[in-house]
């Protein structure tokens, strides 16, 4: 079942999931899932890793690793991103370094 | 999934946050509103109201103003209202102002204990209001 965590919560720590996580809240530390979706009131300061896909509206400082990679117009991202393949939407705020994995 | 809907209202909060089965956690969590538990816990929890399913696993410090347990839980409970399902194991001391019930076939041990204190607090803290207000006035 995947997880969902909405915005009145507020995380200090490490959390491991294993299929599909859905966050909006406020995080201190690292997310690791199978597919990672932020939503715009997410505040997270802590590294991203997914297997299949990230999708971020939110604002993330740290860094991001995942097959697929999605920033959408309303994020803030500051950090480091690895991905295969990278979609940023129009309006999208960011402070990254980017690198693409060839296979 | 539940995040969209709350779009349209800024401040309150359609739903509950869910962590799942597959779910570890090690670390504090608090949430201002309602929460629900399937997978591994380590940390302190304070909440509104929270909730461990059967299939959840808690260990440490647990604040809400209601909880209900299903699933496992150890270390300490502080809690206005506790309950505890049929299928849970408790492992913890629990602290209640309000009510605590237990359905048959639970299994705890632990100190159990009936407090009342924040509202003797809240008390206090209107009669200091009033004796300054009288002051001023005369």
């Amino acid at each position: 079942m995947p997880s969902v965590i909405l915005k009145d919560t507020k995380l200090i720590g490490n959390l491991i999931q294993k299929d599909s996580l859905t966050f909006d809240g406020v995080l201190t530390g690292d997310l690791k899932a199978q597919e990672i979706i932020i939503g715009e009131h997410a505040h997270i300061v802590g590294n991203l890793s997914a297997d299949h896909n990230i999708e971020i509206s939110g604002m993330v400082t740290g860094d991001i690793s995942s097959e697929k990679i999605r920033l959408n117009s309303t994020a803030k991202i500051k950090g480091k991103l690895f991905h295969r393949s990278l979609v940023v939407d129009d309006g999208a705020q960011l402070e990254i370094a980017a690198s693409t994995r060839k296979k | 999934m539940f995040f969209k809907s709350n779009i349209k209202n800024q401040d309150q909060v359609d739903g509950f946050s869910y962590l799942g089965e597959s779910v570890r956690f090690e670390g504090d969590i608090d949430c201002k509103g309602e929460i629900e538990i399937a997978g591994k816990i380590k940390g302190n929890i304070k909440a509104n109201k929270l909730k461990i399913l059967e299939t959840g696993t808690v260990r440490g410090t647990v604040q809400a103003t209601h909880v209900e347990i299903l699933g496992f839980i150890s270390g300490e409970i502080q809690s206005e209202n506790i309950h505890i399902g049929e299928k849970a194991t408790v492992r913890a001391n629990l602290n209640f102002e309000n009510n605590l019930s237990v359905s048959e076939g639970a299994d705890i041990s632990g100190r159990v204990q009936k407090i009342k204190k924040e509202k003797s607090k809240k008390i206090e803290a209107d009669n200091v209001k009033y004796l300054q207000h009288t002051k001023v006035s005369s």
